[in-house]
């Protein structure tokens, strides 16, 4: 990684790579911007790279840019490509293969809300310390929902890749299968009590590289769409609205969830969303930039199972 | 308590259109209660929210003089896309509208006493300056104030505000109005200068001593008046600058409008040039 | 005074004659402050909860006033929150943070009726902290795991038992002739000293702040800032989570000829928040804005109040998503350089 993003920089290929280097706290990294050979160094990356870093792209128009993207942040950068945000001879892809990002969250469960002031990557997982204890757990015990079917842990697009390609793991929407499940009033009362914790940083948004909207719905004064109050009704139409203008474009990287201060479980509306496209259309979002976007091509084929008696 | 966020109720009394384009009207406000009436009183240059309930609040600067106890009046621009500027703009006569205030510090009328005064206005930012000659003019003040210069310019004619009132001033012999456009064509039987106001200005030398200037217009203007007035000797100390920025409480709270540690809604609109070196450039 | 933890929930119980009672809580790996249980005596008490107590005296949104057009004008009708609110077992921290709070909203020309209100009507009971975190620096910013500013009663864990500090009429008032309280004895709040002792042991090491301002009165345009913001992504969690943030915007919910005027949060992260009509922003890019949120902080505040309004209590670090440390922010801003 270090002499991958070193040499781009050495040779001018980039000006700037953006990846990820040690945060301040135990069980984080942090996007990192290196300008200098030097700066490369301070580069890492492990399983607790839970940042998109494909967010940074739309904001440098000048910079030719080294970026370092797991599978599915290449994804997103693919539908930022069909969708023309990006331009492809801009950015020079660093992929990284990845076998899954840790949930941060189920670590803190799994330690009883305790703080953890040290953890340690290891090849099986991670190693948490606090104040007396030390847990040695293995990564599939906290991989993130999104991680545990994930099919494309080996970037679909490339300029270097660094390391080995990973195998596919199976697809898993038992998450899903298990919700769609539930009665109605269960599912209800779960995304009320998920909705009411909203604080409406828009921290999920902000992270999304495919959240790009010049004026977000949200913020629009003309009309005004929904109340300024975290109103746990409110805070359901911009989770809703959010997730079916991501529908069919979503790719599954979780970034917003892992960005929530709050804990929200926003993968819960964004999988069923892949999941329908999958089921009904056959279709995965960000596999190729040639690839017609799934809610603007209409085929008479199509599914109509909304429809009554379709 | 007084609650600083309840609007007063206020209704719709007069609605002029200034300009030729319709994008300026000036409205004159009526106080629905008396007892509001009673208790309103404020200084050329301070500011009221202004809100169409339902739609919003912004800030406008107070264009009548307070001299005029009876309404309280502004003028507001038609900003494209703005939602409280529209929907004044689609008000009628009658209509009740909302105003909180006055906020802001407006003119250091005591400061300006006794000195000379020299008005530079650019295009729809005369409000204040109107509210302050007017108030200046009034026979109570007039013998408070030394000589009066009024420099005054527009894109086109059609742009000046407060037409009648300009002729008005035009006949008096206690104050010097120039009016200036950028541009005219024959058809506007434009009479006056032409020409951009940092330039009217270079051209009419006003003194430096023992002047007061007060300065409001767009940007532009702004930035190419005032190496003139430094020119002509003016210190920063006495040049007098009205800033515009989004506000929403005006009171100092809701935290936009600070420049620095300064809020705009507070502690100005009103800096002089030499508060503002002070400060940041955020504006 | 001391009181036996058995008789907790029954002093707590006893205070909902009269008060609604607020307690820490944690669930589905989610901690703020919510209603008591009654009877059950129960508040959480590890570490500090990720939503601050500030929305019980400043709501993330409430109703400023009612309005209905009526064909003669418009009925206005104000709404206040006069519910009689005690909070208890908040970290000295979030105390201090309603303190700043109460310089903004109360102590300038205007008076903020609606926080005043809840404020006379709150009685704050604070719970020390034993065991502070790394992410913790209340000690930095002159506060301290067992500091009383802000605070009615001050409650330390003694183990079987709580030792209470009053600390102002509201506590003593809370508590006078209450039977599960008796005297505590010389003993107790030697034992007291010695837990705050511990306590500040187990603090990071103080962040050295005194020439902070000097920097940051100097150092506007430096080149610092066109770094250290850089992986902000704008969101509003940190401003949203500070017990000391206060800025605000005031919007209209509508309903045909009627609606409800509403004070929400906003965040100097947000574009919109200076955004003018006419398109212009005084501060355009994530650059100004996070140096806003910098400058308000520890250099804007502290010309206008004396004191910075940080209160350390390390929300604003742990929580975002990208982990855009204030610690070390400040310490790039002293050393005056770009890392």
């Amino acid at each position: 990684m270090r002499q991958a993003a070193r040499r781009l920089l050495e040779e001018n290929t980039v000006n700037l790579v953006i990846g990820y280097a040690w945060g301040t706290l135990p069980l984080r990294t942090a996007p990192f911007f290196a300008r200098t050979p030097a700066e490369a160094d301070r580069l890492v990356y492990n399983s607790l790279c839970e940042n998109n870093l494909v967010k940074y792209l739309l904001r440098y128009s000048k910079e030719k840019l080294g970026l370092v993207v797991k599978g599915c942040d290449a994804r997103s950068l693919v539908v930022l490509l069909r969708e023309n945000q990006v331009q492809r001879d801009r950015v020079h892809i660093i992929g990284v293969p990845c076998t899954g990002v840790i949930d941060r969250r189920k670590v803190m469960e799994l330690v009883d809300g305790q703080e953890v002031t040290g953890a340690e990557v290891t090849v099986e997982g991670i190693v948490v310390r606090g104040e007396g204890f030390e847990k040695d757990i293995k990564t599939d015990e906290v991989l993130c929902v999104s991680c545990r079917g994930c099919k494309y842990g080996t970037p679909v697009l490339y300029d270097t890749l660094v390391g080995e390609e990973v195998r596919a793991r199976e697809e898993n929407f038992g998450d899903i299968r298990a919700f769609e499940a539930l009665p109605p009033s269960e599912r209800e009362a779960y995304f009320a009590q998920e909705m009411a914790k909203c604080i409406r940083c828009y921290a999920c948004r902000n992270v999304c590289p495919l959240c790009y909207c010049t004026e977000c719905f949200v913020d629009s004064s003309r009309p005004q769409w929904l109340s300024r109050r975290p109103a746990t009704a409110d805070n359901f139409f911009f989770h809703l609205g959010r997730a079916y203008h991501l529908a069919g474009r979503c790719v599954d990287c979780g970034a917003c969830a892992r960005a929530c201060p709050v804990g929200v479980d926003l993968m819960k509306l964004n999988r069923k969303l892949i999941k329908d496209a999958k089921d009904l259309f056959g279709y995965e979002a960000g596999l190729d930039p040639g690839q017609p976007s799934l809610l603007s091509t209409f085929d008479p084929n199509d599914p109509e199972r909304f429809i009554l008696g379709g | 308590m007084k609650n600083p966020y309840l609007p007063l109720p206020m209704r719709i009394e007069k609605i002029t259109v200034e300009t030729g384009d319709k994008s300026l009207k000036t409205f004159s406000l009526g106080f629905v209660r008396e007892e509001d009436q009673r208790r309103f009183s404020f200084v050329p240059g301070q500011f009221a929210e202004v809100g169409i309930f339902g739609k919003g609040e912004a800030p406008f600067g107070i264009a009548s003089s307070p001299m005029d106890t009876t309404r309280v009046e502004f003028t507001v621009y038609k900003v494209p896309g703005g939602t409280v500027t529209t929907a004044l703009h689609e008000a009628c006569v009658g209509y009740v509208v909302g105003m909180r205030g006055p906020y802001g510090n407006g003119f250091p009328l005591g400061a300006m006493q006794g000195c000379d005064i020299l008005i530079i206005g650019g295009g729809f930012a005369f409000t204040t300056l109107r509210s302050l000659v007017n108030y200046m003019l009034h026979s109570d003040n007039r013998a408070r104030f030394g000589r009066i210069q009024i420099i005054y310019g527009a894109r086109e004619p059609g742009l000046l505000l407060y037409k009648e009132e300009l002729a008005e001033w035009q006949q008096r012999n206690d104050l010097a109005l120039t009016l200036t456009v950028d541009r005219c064509t024959p058809a506007d039987g434009w009479t006056g200068c032409v020409g951009v106001v940092p330039k009217v200005l270079q051209e009419a030398r006003p003194p430096a001593a023992n002047t007061y200037t007060v300065v409001c217009g767009p940007p532009v203007m702004i930035r190419f008046t005032l190496p003139v007035l430094q020119e002509l000797g003016f210190g920063p100390e006495r040049i007098l600058l009205s800033l515009e920025m989004k506000m929403k409480c005006g009171i100092g709270v809701c935290g936009r409008c600070n420049i620095g540690h300064k809020y705009v809604c507070k502690d100005g609109p009103v800096f002089s040039l030499a508060e503002l070196s002070q400060l940041p450039s955020e504006y | 005074m001391i009181i036996r933890k058995a008789a907790v929930a029954k002093f707590l119980d006893g205070l909902l004659k009269e008060y609604a009672v607020y307690i820490p809580r944690r669930r589905e790996g989610y901690s703020e402050y919510t209603p008591l249980d009654p009877g059950s005596g129960y508040f959480w008490q590890g570490l500090n909860t990720q939503k601050p107590p500030k929305e019980l005296l400043f709501p993330h949104g409430e109703t400023l006033y009612s309005y209905r057009l009526r064909s003669d004008g418009v009925e206005l009708r104000t709404h206040f929150d006069e519910e009689k609110r005690v909070l208890f077992g908040i970290r000295p921290c979030d105390a201090k943070g309603f303190c700043y709070l109460d310089r903004v909203f109360t102590r300038q020309d205007y008076q903020d009726v609606y926080y005043q209100t809840r404020r006379n009507n709150t009685v704050l009971i604070g719970l020390a902290c034993l065991a502070p975190t790394t992410t913790c620096f209340c000690t930095s910013l002159g506060g301290g795991p067992f500091d009383t500013e802000g605070l009615d009663l001050l409650w330390v864990d003694l183990g079987e038992r709580y030792a209470v500090r009053v600390l102002a009429p509201k506590g003593e008032a809370l508590i006078k002739g209450r039977p599960e309280f008796v005297p505590a004895g010389e003993a107790d709040w030697q034992a007291v000293r010695e837990l705050e002792g511990g306590a500040l042991g187990k603090m990071a090491p103080v962040l050295d702040l005194s020439g902070l301002k000097k920097r940051l009165d100097e150092n506007y345009s430096d080149s610092v800032w066109d770094r250290v913001f850089e992986k902000c992504i704008g969101c509003a969690a940190c401003t949203y989570l500070c017990p000391t943030c206060h800025c605000f915007d005031l919007s209209y919910e509508v309903e045909g000829s009627q609606g409800l005027c509403v004070r929400t949060w906003d965040s100097c992260a947000f574009p919109l928040f200076t955004l003018h009509a006419s398109g212009h922003n005084p501060r355009p890019t994530g650059k100004e804005r996070f140096r806003q949120r910098v400058m308000h902080k520890f250099r804007y505040f502290v010309e206008n109040w004396g004191v910075m309004s940080c209160v350390g209590c390390g929300r604003c670090i742990i929580h975002c998503p990208v982990n855009l440390d204030i610690r070390d922010v400040l310490r790039q801003i002293i050393a005056g350089v770009s890392a």
